[in-house]
């Protein structure tokens, strides 16, 4: 029922089949045979389909036709059933037997249904009832080219695919359901110093025999239905003596059909042994000066308030005001280097972060909520605006939230009394788009090139009151980039500031 | 009037010991003081304070190794321990896991840089 729907979908449109144009399309002059014993047939159809483009020969009957293919290769092969000496049926099994891609087309004087299923059943494509028309023909011959240019397509796509996965520097294993391996790169193989030659079968256990990717495994095989997340751990592993141990950050995602069923597992091995190695010295430089420049502060902190006590003797109103001024500074520098410290914790945590699926609205719903009464302290009207449908990206949790509560926060401190802030959610066929628009002071187009940068904080007669360190923006940056999205703004002073947050939208289903 | 209560201040900064302890002794305490753990120790076992003010980031001992000890010792484990924390180490709270799984369970805590007046008041609380 559906083929003859297709047919006549096939049919109806172009009344003059453009075989010609379809030929243009495939790469190749596609080679055909016809195979029978009436003149008129093989003249028939090799004057129409020499017109079109294609390389044609004929053979009178089965014995010759077969020494022909065994010469060259042909795409096609018209075949007629009742031939004297070997009959169709049997040039078809021997055929196909020795050139599987070859497609098969039967010409047939009686096309019975019993008939159609036998030499379907022996890998004929499709038939063409005889007596035809030049046009049934065209019909037939452009669907088989349709059908060899698919194959070709899958094929071509397939070794591109290997080469590209081989060449990658990151290790990727592939297991179905069972827990066998599809496929396994050569990087992969390196990194579990893995000798085997064929591993494609095998059970995942008997290559790997890293418990914790194994555990990976089975965790992301063991998610429900209506859960799909990323699982991530970092592995270390010893390599021997005289060689440095790996450390790989292992991700683990889930492949799934249609109706989310789990079809296997995807691994990406990624070996971030000198990323660790850079990171510490970077944080242990980090939480050095941070602990070596606040214990100091704290010291000289309590002292002051020791003397603000009036514990040292009477104070003047004079002094009284400037030592709580500069006991205030120092309060505030004291903040500064716990961020500090705080921003090198959260950029450790990037390099391998574990992500799921998350709900754009409901986070941004939630964080509303938790900020309406800092933003009803100020008068300022903050809603989350409702989307058409709803938004998900694939992100870290604890990351995407740190985002949005710098952003809004940053919004309300920004924005004057009085003012509104907007948050919503929307997409497009690539990006998933966070939004956060307030009427607040603005950023001059000067400012707007550094914001981002580390401590960077604009000031001018509006803002100078403000409290902050300068390193939200340049946290938010940072986890932007670590998903691989983008963060633009778009600001007019004394209007208001517009942050776009676009995240790449990950596809892991089929 | 019974006999002043002794408070120990513990912290690695001279500085800081002093003036904690400017602002315990105004407030009608005795004071002693220590400059790391093992220090620390030994002032506990030979004077027993009511209260002891203790750093976490020490050396030679830390304060939660301190802190343990007291708590793990029948004679000492009715002193209370405050601790003080550095902000930075974000986990504010009065218990502590070790590497082997044990908890050491402090009786308070206050935040680095210290609010004298809360301290204060957490001092007088297990002081009463």
């Amino acid at each position: 029922m559906e083929s003859k729907n297709k047919r006549e979908k096939f049919q109806s449109p172009l009344s003059e089949v453009s075989l010609k144009r379809i030929i243009k399309d495939v790469f190749f002059k596609p080679r055909v045979l016809v195979v029978d014993d009436e003149e008129r047939i093989q003249k028939a159809c090799q004057r129409l389909l020499s017109e079109e483009g294609c390389e044609v020969n004929v053979a009178q009957n089965g014995i010759q036709g077969l020494k022909m293919i065994e010469e060259k290769h042909y795409d096609i092969v018209l075949l007629d059933l009742m031939m004297p000496g070997m009959s169709g049926l049997d040039v078809l099994s021997d055929l196909k037997s020795r050139h599987p891609d070859t497609v098969v087309i039967i010409i047939t004087g009686y096309a019975t249904l019993e008939h159609s299923i036998k030499t379907m059943k022996k890998g004929a494509f499709d038939f063409l009832p005889k007596p035809f028309t030049p046009q049934e023909l065209r019909v037939v011959i452009a669907k088989a080219i349709e059908s060899i240019r698919t194959l070709q397509d899958i094929t071509t796509e397939k070794s591109r695919m290997r080469v590209m996965i081989n060449t990658l520097r990151e290790g990727v294993l592939t297991t179905d359901h069972q827990k066998r391996v599809a496929l396994a790169n050569p990087a992969c193989l390196k990194m579990f110093d893995c000798h085997k030659r064929s591993v494609i079968g095998s059970l995942v256990s008997d290559v790997i025999d890293e418990s914790t990717v194994l555990g990976m495994i089975d965790r992301a095989s063991a998610q429900p239905k209506e859960m799909f997340s990323e699982i991530t751990e970092e592995v270390c592993v010893p390599m021997g003596k005289g060689r440095q141990d790996l450390v790989i950050g292992v991700r683990c995602i889930p492949f799934r059909d249609r109706l989310n069923r789990n079809l296997g597992i995807v691994t990406v091995f990624h070996d971030i042994t000198a990323l660790k190695k850079v990171d510490q010295l970077k944080s242990d430089f980090v939480s050095m000066v941070a602990h070596e420049i606040k214990s100091p502060l704290n010291s000289v902190l309590m002292q002051l308030n020791v003397v603000l006590d009036g514990l040292a003797g009477e104070l003047t109103d004079k002094q009284q005001d400037i030592l709580s001024r500069s006991s205030a500074k120092i309060k505030s520098l004291s903040q500064l280097a716990s961020e500090l410290l705080d921003l090198s914790k959260i950029e450790s945590g990037l390099i391998n972060q574990e992500r799921e699926e998350l709900n754009l609205e409901e986070m941004m719903k939630e964080h509303v909520k938790l900020y309406r009464s800092k933003a009803d302290a100020k008068s300022i009207h903050l809603i989350c605006k409702p989307s058409v449908k709803s938004t998900f990206i694939m992100g870290n949790k604890i990351n995407m939230e740190e985002v949005l509560s710098n952003l809004i926060s940053n919004a309300i401190r920004y924005t004057p009394n009085g003012g509104k802030i907007e948050v919503w959610a929307d997409e497009n066929c690539d990006c998933a788009m966070i939004h956060v628009a307030d009427t607040g002071f603005g950023i001059s187009p000067d400012a707007l090139e550094n914001i981002f940068e580390r401590f960077y904080r604009e000031k001018n007669e509006k803002t100078r009151y403000i409290n902050g360190t300068g390193l939200g923006l340049a946290i938010v940056k940072s986890i932007v980039d670590s998903h691989h999205g983008t963060i633009q703004v778009d600001s007019v002073v004394d209007q208001g500031t517009h942050f776009t947050i676009s995240l790449p939208r990950t596809v892991y289903k089929i | 009037m019974s006999e002043k209560k002794l408070i120990l201040v513990v912290d690695d900064d001279p500085d800081l010991v002093e003036a904690v302890s400017m602002k315990v002794e105004a407030k009608g305490y005795r004071v002693a003081k220590a400059y790391d753990g093992v220090e620390a120790m030994d002032k506990i076992k030979e004077e027993k304070p009511a209260v002891v003010i203790l750093d976490v980031m020490m050396p030679r001992k830390n304060g939660w190794e301190v802190c343990e000890e007291i708590k793990n010792n029948n004679e000492l484990k009715s002193i209370a321990v405050v601790l003080l924390t550095a902000v930075a180490d974000s986990v504010k709270t009065t218990s502590y896991t070790h590497h082997d799984g044990k908890t050491t369970l402090a009786d308070d805590y206050v935040p680095k840089p210290i609010d004298l007046d809360e301290l204060m008041e957490i001092v007088g609380d297990h002081c009463s």
